[in-house]
């Protein structure tokens, strides 16, 4: 970790993560121009807009105010109490980088609410060197299932560069939340400290490596409490697991109401039709998001019915298997002019927002997923989405209530084709999928678990306490 | 379809305000899991009073926004995973208005799935097509700045409070007050004198309803009572 990620974690108020490249899987990419790749454009090889080759200036971050229109007074209220019960409490938050990936991303946003809430809540970043951050990133695909030898050299690693920070952070705050596996040994402090110790856990554990798993459990098995984004990456452990899901923050450009006219020029500078309907998928091109089952059930589905195809991701610059993928889908397309295929730089939060609000119908045909923000971003724009039955989406998606579920590119192609002809049924699904990304997925409703968690941890001391 | 009001009631000046509170819950992932319904059924047999609670009454909290088709995860879990439309009906036909205790809850729905395995004994060890996670949730109840002593103070603070708040007094309040009843209707018929505005709330169907639904129906009647005792 370099000294300039800790100083943007110091200012971590101000960092606006879409102007980086993802790294929850342990890549750590500074931003960089986009290559002026082309879109493939109804055969035409239309070079993605200007506009989109360079970072935007990121926005500043909004106050709980600003969220008011959106949640209601009542939901603002409820925060507002459930931080007054905790003034003068504060929370410490620890994650391995302050830039890129959707930890950091909401660590952006959760960090500045808490503390505007009168919870002053410190962002502390763990440093370490390629050596270390080799092995957090084997570890990481490791407890997705990765097969890996975990070496005695690897495991010394770990443990050094956690004993190395540890020496370096103070832990005088009333409540230390450690995210995800790379600080997990952060917890040696706990004797010293008063805190409640909390272990956020980001990443799908229902399958993890067992040597992996054993070496850290020991550290888990220490906490307070630990943290899972679903009921199914949860492990049996001797501490309370709540479940927090992950959340989309409303006011985010990649989330924020668009003009009308925003919508209509962003979808002319990429050659999208809006006089007809748009099925759009949103993801890396990478095989586990099916982007060529997509194509194929598209296909299936123009048969019968009149629509374009909008595939717009990215991953494709800077990963050698991404680039592949790409190629993959650009052979499945073909020479149909309906399938427009965007490969996008990572800071277009903007027009991926647009793109989702132009749409009829979006897609995230997943053979394996995590939670899957991009179809809580989909529920959130109100529209009808179909998706894989995999990791979180079951937990967003209702079959036939908040969107469909499918198990297959014929199944896929079949909903397509259902929701383009009865649209008040897509209408109604999409409506209600808004509202449970209101009641559960946003960034407000993420503010108020935490406050909660934190009142329940000291609500239970105290009781603890009395005995 | 709003039930019918007495024209003319005899309203009184409440003697004590109606405290609006709301219950905020932090969901726990329990240690119980099913992979059938046979799993399924032990399960509910040995968990928690808190995990019951959690998926009949806290999970019509969680989807307060959908109209038709959810009733409790037991049923929903039956049809989705296990693909078994009669059970899932006949669990979904549980209503936890007629419970004051969970544990009269728990017998009902064991009964139901009694019932049905025994009359399809292939059902009980089909595997599913995801698992059930058995959760519970850990409540904190919290007052709002609604504490109304007037029937225009009432219904000013049904519209503005949060459908967690209604959720709370209307739906959760029998576990807390062991009445047939709920709290608006109770401090309608014991504090202003109407009890049927408390009867006709009490009749809302909330299976049928969004909760934003459910709170347009509490003030059209606490409306009409008012304009009836004008």
């Amino acid at each position: 970790m370099s000294t300039e990620d800790q100083r943007a974690a110091a200012a971590s108020t101000t960092v606006d993560t879409q102007t980086t490249t993802e790294t929850d899987n342990g890549q750590r990419t500074p931003p960089k121009p986009h290559p002026a790749r082309r879109a493939t454009d109804r055969g035409s090889n239309r070079p993605l807009p200007v506009s989109v080759l360079t970072p935007p200036t990121p926005p500043p971050p909004p106050h709980l105010d600003d969220y008011q229109p959106i949640v209601g007074q009542g939901q603002l209220d409820t925060l507002r109490f459930l931080a007054k019960e905790l003034k003068g409490k504060t929370i410490k938050m620890v994650n391995s980088t302050a830039v890129g990936g959707g930890v950091a991303e909401m660590l952006n946003r959760l960090v500045p609410l808490l503390s505007e809430l009168e919870v002053p809540t410190h962002w502390d970043v763990i440093t370490g060197g390629n050596d270390f951050f080799e092995v957090t990133k084997a570890f990481h695909n490791a407890l997705h299932g990765t097969s890996y030898e975990l070496t005695k050299s690897a495991q010394e690693i770990f443990l050094m560069y956690n004993e190395q920070n540890r020496a370096r952070m103070q832990f005088g705050e009333g409540m230390v939340v450690i995210h995800d596996p790379q600080p997990v040994g952060l917890i040696h402090s706990r004797e010293k400290s008063h805190a409640h110790w909390v272990w956020r856990c980001h990443i799908d554990l229902s399958n993890p490596d067992a040597k992996v798993w054993e070496f850290l459990r020991p550290f888990v098995e220490q906490y307070n409490a630990a943290i899972f984004s679903s009921q199914s990456f949860a492990r049996q452990l001797p501490i309370p697991q709540y479940l927090f899901y992950p959340c989309i923050d409303p006011l985010s450009e990649k989330n924020k109401e668009l003009p009308d006219s925003q919508v209509r020029q962003i979808c002319d500078e990429f050659g999208i039709d809006r006089s007809r309907p748009i099925v759009t998928q949103v993801s890396r091109f990478d095989r586990l998001k099916d982007p060529v089952g997509v194509v194929q059930a598209y296909k299936l589905a123009k048969k019968y019915v009149d629509c374009q195809l909008v595939l717009a991701g990215g991953g494709a610059s800077d990963d050698p298997e991404g680039a592949a993928v790409l190629q993959e889908v650009k052979e499945a397309a073909g020479e149909d002019p309906d399938i427009i295929i965007l490969d996008l730089p990572p800071w277009c939060a903007l027009e991926i927002n647009a793109i989702q609000r132009a749409s009829t119908i979006i897609v995230q045909k997943s053979l394996k997923e995590g939670f899957g923000l991009t179809v809580t971003e989909a529920l959130w724009k109100g529209k009808p989405a179909i998706a894989g039955a995999v990791g979180g989406i079951p937990n967003q998606i209702i079959h036939k209530l908040t969107g469909v579920l499918v198990h297959s590119v014929e199944g896929c192609a079949f909903q397509i084709r259902y929701l383009l002809t009865h649209p008040e049924f897509a209408r109604s699904i999409g409506a209600s999928g808004r509202e449970h990304v209101k009641e559960n997925f946003l960034m407000t409703t993420n503010v108020k678990r935490w406050l909660l968690l934190f009142r329940i941890l000291e609500n239970a001391k105290a009781a603890r306490g009395k005995v | 379809m709003l039930n019918a009001v007495n024209e003319n009631p005899v309203m009184r000046k409440p003697q004590k305000p109606f405290y609006c509170n709301t219950s905020e819950h932090l969901l726990r992932i329990g240690r119980e899991k099913a992979t059938t319904l046979c799993e399924l059924l032990e399960a509910m047999r040995r968990c928690p009073d808190d995990s019951i609670f959690q998926h009949t009454f806290r999970t019509l909290q969680e989807h307060h926004f959908i109209r038709q088709g959810f009733s409790n995860d037991f049923a929903h879990w039956s049809l989705s995973a296990c693909n078994e439309p009669a059970l899932a009906e006949q669990l979904a036909s549980v209503d936890v208005r007629e419970f004051t205790a969970i544990e009269g809850l728990r017998l009902r729905m064991l009964e139901i799935m009694d019932e049905f395995l025994e009359k399809h004994p292939k059902s009980a060890t089909h595997p599913a097509h995801e698992p059930f996670y058995f959760c519970a949730s850990d409540i904190v109840v919290l007052p709002t700045p609604f504490a109304p002593d007037s029937l225009r103070g009432f219904l000013d603070a049904i519209n503005q409070v949060s459908v967690h708040s209604i959720h709370h007094h209307f739906i959760e309040a029998r576990l807390r007050i062991h009445r047939m009843s709920n709290d608006f209707s109770q401090w309608l018929e014991e504090e202003a004198g109407l009890p049927e505005a408390a009867d006709a709330i009490e009749r809302i169907d909330f299976y049928t309803n969004t909760m934003e639904g459910v709170r347009r129906q509490i003030a059209r009647i606490v409306s009409q009572a008012m304009n009836a005792t004008n």
